[in-house]
C-alpha cells in the first residue's frame, strides 16, 4: 500500500508557502518581478508560477491543483514553457525565481497540454452522455479549451480501455472510479481537511486506484465536499444522480440552516423543486465547504411537509381546511383570551421576519411570554448583553488564535466548518487546543483537562495547571457549546467561563480588539430571538401555563402536552410534520428556508439572507405573512404588508438585523462578568456532555433532517460500520 | 424575335463590360465568374471553407471605390469572413446609397435579397437595418448596413426595389422601424390588435397575453399572460470563462474608413 | 457601429410627420373623428355585443391614456398606430374578439389588500 503525501510533507510544503505568501510575521520581502507572457508581474517571493500567472490574469489548466488544499503536481496539466528551462514545468508546484520569463501560449506550451490531454483521454471512457459531471466537468472543458481535435486513440485489438472496480462508500457519494484521472484531490481533502485518513491509493502507473483499501464508508461529516472537489465524474452525488443537468436549473444563492453558522449555499432548483446544494465561497464562514447534513438534507423538503392549513374537528382529529377557516379560528380563540394568557416558543429553523411579527402581535395583545426552545441562562447579564451569547472572535479570529479551551462542545457534529477552520489553524499554525467535557474524535489532537464542569472552577481561580498555560497565550479562545449552558447550572458554568476568558483576555494583554469568550449556539435562529428579545428557554412557560400556545417551527420537544394545562389550545406554525404539529389543535403551513426571502443571523452575529428558490408547497405560505394575515383577521393588524417594510421594523429593533453579511463586534465583556459575579449558584460535579456525541447523531438534528431519506440512510450506513 | 437578338447581342455587350473594367480599377471584376462551387483538390483535406485573397482584395476595392463615390454617406468598409462586403453608411444615404449599387455598371445590384434589422439596446441608435443586395452580373453580394431607433423614420426603398416593400413591412411589425414613404406600411406578421414589436430585445419571450376560447363568452379572449408552468430557461454561462485568453477570437475584419481613402486618393494626386 | 460622426449628423432629429404642435394636435384630432365616425358602422358590421356609447367611451379612454404625451415624434408615431388600427377595423380585417379585447371584459383584476393576496396564492 502506498499512501500519498503524508501528513507531514504536505503540511510542511503547505507550511513553508503559507509563510512566505503570507509573510504579516516579519518585515515584507523583497517583491520578484516575472514576465508573463513577456508581461512583467510584481508577485511575493514563494509564489508558484500558477499563481503568477493568475496575479496576470492568466488562468493555467489544472486538474491537481487547488488552493485550499496542499500541492501534488501530478496531473501534469499545468505545464508551461520556462525560458532557458529545457523541459516544461509543472507550474502549480515550481516557485518564481526572479527575472522568470513564462510562455503560457507558446507552441511548446500548447504541445504539453496537448499530449497531457492525450494521455488523460486515452484513459477515460467516453460517457460524458451518461455522466452526471457533464456540463460542470473541468476534462469536459478544458479538453474542449486545450486538446487536440484530432485523436490517435485507435483501439486496435479491441482490448478496451482502462476500467476500474467501483467503490461503495457509504450512502452520500457515488463512484465511477473508470473516470477517475488520479488527481489526488478527494485523497488530501480527507486528509488535510477533514482530517479521516480514509482515502488513499493502491497500485501504481497504469494500475493506480484511489480507494478507502478495504471496502467501507467514507466516514466524515464533510464528506459531501469531494463531490465539488472531483474535477471528474469519479465522485458524484447518489441522491442527485441523473437527476438533472447543470445548464438547464436556477442556481439561487442563499444561506443554510442546519447549524447555527450560515454557511453559505447556493440551491440548485428545476421546475420549482430543489434540486441540489451546493457550497457557495464565503471566506468568513465557511470558505468552500459544506457540511453533509447542509448538502444531502434537502430531500426532507420535500417529504413530511404541512401543504394545507389543519384544524382539529369536535372529534379531535385534524381536518384538512382553508386558510380563512383555520385564521378565523385561531383569530376567535385569541379574541376571547387574555393577552398575558398566550405564549409563545420558536424554534430553531424560524427566520427574524417571522420572530419580529410574533413579538409584535403578541405584544399588542399584551402577551410577554415569547420564549425560544433552546435554552440560554438569562441571570446575571443574561442576554442583555450581545457579548454573553456571541462567536465574539468570529470565525476566522480561530486562524489568529493561538490556544482555543472547548467547554462542553462538540465543534465537529455541531458546527462542522467551525472545526474545519479550528483544524486547519491546528495544521497552519500552531495552535493548541484544551477541552473540558466528555472526550470526543475532533480529528486533531487536543489537551483533555477532564469531563467534569467543576474543573471550570478550578480555571477560573488559577488552581488548575492549564491556567498558567491560559495566561501565556497571546490570542487565547475560549468556546463555550451551548448545549453547556442549558444544565441546570447553566448560570454557573457561564459565570465561570466568562471569568476564565476575562482573566484570560487581561493576562495576555491581547488588547481591546481580541474578543475571548465564545457561545458556540446548535440553531440557526436562536442569535436573531436573542437579539430581538425572546426569552431563551420555556421556563415562563411551564411557570405560567398559557390558554393559548403559538409554536413557531417548535420541534424539539421543548415543551410538551404535560406542560401545558390539557385545554390549552396549541397553534403550531411551520413547515414539518413533526414533533410540534402533532400537539396541535390548528396547523398553519408555514415555508422552509429554500422557500421565503428570510433573515438568518449566525452564531457570530452576521445577519445574512436566504432568497426563495422555490415557491412553498400548495397552500403553505411565508411565516411572517401568516402572522400578519392572523393579526388582521384578529382586529390587530400589524403595520407592515411588504417585506421591506418588516426588515425596516427588524431594523427599528436592532440595525444589525438587516445589515447583511456584517458581523458587528459586541462589547461589554467586563460589565457582563460583574454582572455574572452577582449570580449565586455552584457548579455540579456532573460531566460536561455535548448531546452529538457521534457521526450518527449529526444527521437528524432537526424537522428538514428527520424527515430526510438520505439523512435516514446515513444515520444507518454509520450504525452498520460500528 | 426579340429573345434571338439579346442572344446576339450579350455576348457583345459582356465583352465590352469586361475591357472597361479592365481599364478602371477597384470595380468588380469578373474574379467572382470564374469561382466555382467545387473545391480545388489541393484543398480536400480541409472542412474550412477556403477564401482566396485575390477575391478579398478586389471587394476591399470595390468597397473603396464606392466609399469614395459616396463620401458623404459611407462612413466604414469592411470586408468580414474574407468575402462578405459591408458598407456602413448614414442613415439619410439609404437611398443613393442602393441607387448606385442599383444603377452603377459595375456594380448592377438589382436583387435584394433581404432587408433585415438588429435590435442592440445599449447602442444610441438602437436598430441597426441591413440590406443584402445580389448582383447577378457578377456574382457578387453586398451588405449595406445602417442605423436608427425607434422614433427615428428611415426612407423607404420599396420605389427603388420593390422587392423590399415585404421586408420593410416585416421590420416595421417586428422591430417598429418606421419606414417613410412606404406605399403600404402595415402589419404583416402578428396579429391585429398585438400590441408591441416581438423582436425588439426588451419584449419578452413569453409575449404579454394569450389567446384562449372562452366558453362563456363564445368568442376567443385576450388575457394578460399567466404562466402556469416555470419558464425554461438554460444557463450556458460555462467554465470556460474561466480561460478567456484561450476562447478563439472572432476572424478579424479588414476595414477602412473612408478618411485613410481620402489621404490615399490624395497621394495619388 | 454608430460611430460619432453618424451622432453629430443627427443632432436635429428628424420628424415622422409633424413638424410643429399644431399639425400633430390636428393629425390627433382627425384621427379622432375618424375613428369617432366608424363607431355605428362597426357596432353593425362585427355585431358587438356592446352599444356604440360604449365603443365611443372606449375611444376617448384609449385616447386618453396617452393625454400627457408631448413629445412629437411620439404623437405622430402613436397616430401612425392609431390609423393602421383604424384601417384593419374598418376593413374587418379584425374579429369580434380584437374588438373586444379593448374592453378586457373577461380579465379578473388582481387582488390589491394584503390579506386577498394572502388567500390568493404566494403573490409578493
Amino acid at each position: 500500500m502506498l499512501r500519498l503525501w503524508p501528513l507531514a510533507r504536505g503540511l510542511q510544503a503547505k507550511q513553508v508557502l503559507a509563510s512566505l505568501a503570507r509573510c504579516n510575521s516579519s518585515a515584507p520581502p523583497e517583491k520578484l518581478e516575472v514576465f508573463v507572457d513577456d508581461k512583467p508581474v510584481l508577485v511575493e517571493p514563494g509564489t508558484t508560477i500558477l499563481q503568477a500567472c493568475a496575479d496576470a490574469g492568466v488562468e493555467i489548466p489544472r486538474f491537481c491543483y487547488h488552493e485550499r488544499l496542499s500541492i501534488a503536481g501530478n496531473c501534469r496539466m499545468c505545464l508551461v514553457e520556462v525560458e532557458r528551462s529545457p523541459k516544461p514545468v509543472a507550474s502549480c508546484a515550481m516557485p518564481v525565481m526572479k527575472g522568470m520569463k513564462i510562455k503560457t501560449d507558446s507552441p511548446l506550451t500548447k504541445r504539453a497540454r496537448e499530449g497531457v490531454m492525450e494521455f488523460l483521454l486515452m484513459n477515460h471512457p467516453l460517457d460524458c452522455p451518461i455522466c452526471d459531471q457533464g456540463g460542470e466537468c473541468d476534462l469536459q472543458d478544458q479538453s474542449m479549451t486545450f486538446g487536440n481535435d484530432k485523436s490517435r486513440f485507435t483501439d486496435m485489438d479491441h482490448t478496451g480501455k482502462r476500467a476500474v472496480e467501483d467503490k461503495n462508500v457509504g450512502p452520500l457519494i457515488k463512484t465511477i472510479m473508470t473516470r477517475c484521472i488520479h488527481c489526488t484531490r478527494c485523497i488530501r481533502f480527507a486528509s488535510e481537511v477533514a482530517g479521516v485518513d480514509d482515502l488513499g491509493t493502491t497500485g501504481r502507473g497504469g494500475d493506480m486506484q484511489v480507494g478507502t483499501y478495504v471496502e467501507k464508508m467514507f466516514k466524515s461529516e464533510l464528506s459531501g465536499n469531494v463531490i465539488d472537489l472531483c474535477p471528474v465524474g469519479a465522485l458524484t452525488s447518489k441522491p442527485y444522480a441523473f437527476t438533472t443537468r447543470p445548464w438547464e436549473t436556477r442556481k439561487i444563492e442563499s444561506i443554510d440552516v442546519m447549524d447555527a453558522l450560515g454557511s453559505n449555499i447556493v440551491v440548485t432548483m428545476r421546475t420549482n423543486e430543489v434540486m441540489r446544494i451546493l457550497p457557495r465561497i464565503n471566506e468568513d464562514i465557511n470558505e468552500e465547504w459544506i457540511s453533509d447534513a447542509t448538502r444531502f438534507a434537502y430531500d426532507g423538503l420535500k417529504r413530511q411537509r404541512l401543504t394545507t392549513p389543519f384544524v382539529k374537528n369536535d372529534k379531535g382529529i385534524l381536518e384538512q381546511a382553508d386558510w380563512e377557516s383555520a385564521l378565523i379560528k385561531v383569530a376567535q380563540k385569541i379574541v376571547q383570551t387574555p393577552g398575558e394568557k398566550i405564549g409563545a416558543v420558536a424554534g430553531g429553523l424560524v427566520d427574524a421576519e417571522a420572530l419580529i411579527a410574533l413579538k409584535d402581535y403578541l405584544n399588542r395583545l399584551g402577551s410577554e411570554a415569547l420564549c425560544t426552545e433552546e435554552i440560554f441562562p438569562m441571570d446575571g447579564a443574561g442576554t442583555d448583553l450581545r457579548s454573553n451569547y456571541l462567536l465574539n472572535t468570529k470565525i476566522q479570529g480561530v486562524e489568529q488564535a493561538d490556544l482555543i479551551l472547548l467547554v462542553g462542545t462538540n465543534p465537529r457534529f455541531e458546527a462542522p466548518l467551525f472545526n474545519a477552520r479550528i483544524r486547519k489553524s491546528w495544521i497552519n499554525n500552531d495552535l493548541t487546543v484544551a477541552m473540558v467535557g466528555s472526550q470526543v474524535d475532533l480529528t486533531y489532537d487536543y489537551e483533555h483537562l477532564g469531563d467534569s464542569a467543576s474543573i471550570l472552577n478550578d480555571i477560573a481561580s488559577g488552581k488548575h495547571p492549564f491556567s498558567k498555560t491560559l495566561a501565556a497565550a497571546k490570542n487565547p479562545m475560549v468556546v463555550v457549546g451551548s448545549s453547556a449552558l442549558q444544565r441546570g447550572d447553566g448560570t454557573s458554568i457561564h459565570k465561570a467561563v466568562s471569568t476564565i476568558a476575562q482573566n484570560a483576555r487581561v493576562q495576555s494583554g491581547c488588547g481591546e480588539d481580541w474578543k475571548v469568550l465564545n457561545v458556540l449556539h446548535r440553531v440557526a435562529s436562536q442569535v436573531a430571538a436573542l437579539d430581538l428579545g425572546y426569552k431563551a428557554g420555556v421556563d415562563a412557560i411551564r411557570e405560567n401555563p398559557p390558554q393559548i400556545l403559538f409554536l413557531l417551527g417548535a420541534d424539539e420537544g421543548a415543551i410538551t402536552k404535560e406542560d401545558i394545562p390539557a385545554d390549552c389550545f396549541v397553534v403550531y406554525q411551520g413547515h414539518h410534520g413533526d414533533r410540534g404539529a402533532a400537539m396541535a389543535d390548528v396547523i398553519l403551513p408555514g415555508a422552509a428556508y429554500t422557500e421565503k426571502d428570510a433573515t438568518y443571523v449566525n452564531t457570530e452575529g452576521r445577519a445574512q439572507q436566504t432568497r426563495t428558490a422555490v415557491t412553498p408547497p400548495m397552500l403553505a405560505r411565508e411565516d411572517w405573512k401568516i402572522i400578519r394575515a392572523l393579526s388582521e383577521i384578529s382586529g390587530n393588524s400589524l403595520p407592515y404588508d411588504k417585506l421591506q417594510e418588516v426588515r425596516d421594523r427588524l431594523y427599528e429593533v436592532s440595525p444589525n438585523l438587516v445589515q447583511y453579511g456584517e458581523a458587528e463586534d459586541a462589547n461589554y465583556f467586563k460589565q457582563a462578568q460583574e454582572l455574572a459575579q452577582s449570580v449565586s449558584g455552584t457548579i455540579q460535579e456532573k460531566p460536561l456532555t455535548p448531546s452529538m456525541q457521534n457521526l450518527k447523531d449529526f444527521y437528524m438534528t432537526n424537522s428538514i433532517g428527520r424527515a430526510s431519506q438520505t439523512m435516514a440512510k446515513c444515520v444507518k450506513a454509520v450504525q452498520d460500520m460500528d | 424575335m426579340a429573345s434571338r437578338f439579346c442572344r446576339l447581342v450579350r455576348p457583345i455587350a459582356t465583352s465590352a463590360l469586361r475591357t472597361r473594367s479592365c481599364q478602371r480599377p477597384a470595380v468588380l471584376t469578373q474574379l467572382f465568374r470564374s469561382e466555382s462551387t467545387t473545391p480545388n483538390s489541393t484543398e480536400l483535406s480541409s472542412t474550412i471553407r477556403q477564401v482566396s485573397p485575390a477575391k478579398t482584395q478586389n471587394l476591399k476595392e470595390f468597397g473603396e471605390y464606392v466609399a469614395e463615390n459616396l463620401p458623404k454617406y459611407v462612413q466604414k468598409v469592411e470586408v468580414c469572413h474574407g468575402d462578405e462586403l459591408e458598407i456602413y453608411i448614414h442613415p439619410d444615404g439609404i437611398l443613393p446609397t442602393i441607387l448606385f449599387l442599383r444603377d452603377h455598371h459595375h456594380a448592377q445590384f438589382l436583387n435584394l435579397s433581404d432587408l433585415t434589422a438588429i435590435d442592440v439596446p445599449t447602442r444610441p441608435y438602437r436598430f441597426e437595418l441591413v440590406y443584402m443586395l445580389l448582383s447577378l452580373r457578377y456574382n457578387a453580394r453586398i451588405k449595406v448596413k445602417t442605423y436608427t431607433d425607434e422614433l427615428t423614420p428611415i426612407d423607404s426603398i420599396t420605389p427603388v426595389l420593390p422587392a423590399a416593400n415585404w421586408y420593410e413591412r416585416e421590420v416595421w411589425d417586428l422591430y417598429g422601424v418606421f419606414f417613410s414613404n412606404h406605399p403600404d406600411l402595415r402589419r404583416i406578421l402578428t396579429d391585429y390588435g398585438f400590441e408591441g414589436h416581438p423582436f425588439r430585445k426588451d419584449f419578452p419571450l413569453s409575449g404579454y397575453v394569450e389567446v384562449r376560447y372562452d366558453d362563456e363568452v363564445g368568442r376567443c379572449v385576450i388575457e394578460p399572460l399567466e404562466l402556469a408552468q416555470e419558464f425554461r430557461k438554460f444557463e450556458f454561462s460555462s467554465p470556460w470563462e474561466q480561460f478567456p485568453k484561450y476562447r478563439l477570437s472572432e476572424p478579424e475584419a479588414e476595414t477602412s474608413e473612408p478618411k485613410q481613402l481620402d489621404e490615399k486618393k490624395g497621394d495619388k494626386k | 457601429m454608430a460611430s460619432s460622426k453618424a451622432v453629430q449628423g443627427l443632432k436635429h432629429v428628424k420628424p415622422i410627420l409633424s413638424t410643429d404642435t399644431n399639425q400633430a394636435r390636428r393629425r390627433v384630432l382627425n384621427l379622432y373623428r375618424a375613428w369617432y365616425r366608424v363607431v355605428p358602422y362597426i357596432c353593425e358590421t362585427y355585431t358587438l355585443p356592446i352599444t356604440p356609447e360604449m365603443c365611443r367611451n372606449k375611444i376617448r379612454e384609449e385616447f386618453d391614456k396617452n393625454r400627457h404625451i408631448t413629445d412629437l415624434r411620439v404623437i405622430d408615431m402613436l397616430c401612425v398606430k392609431g390609423q393602421q388600427d383604424l384601417m384593419e377595423t374598418k376593413n374587418v380585417w379584425k374579429q369580434m374578439n380584437h374588438i373586444m379585447a379593448y374592453f378586457k371584459d373577461t380579465v379578473n383584476p388582481q387582488p390589491q389588500d394584503f390579506l386577498s393576496k394572502f388567500y390568493d396564492g404566494h403573490n409578493p
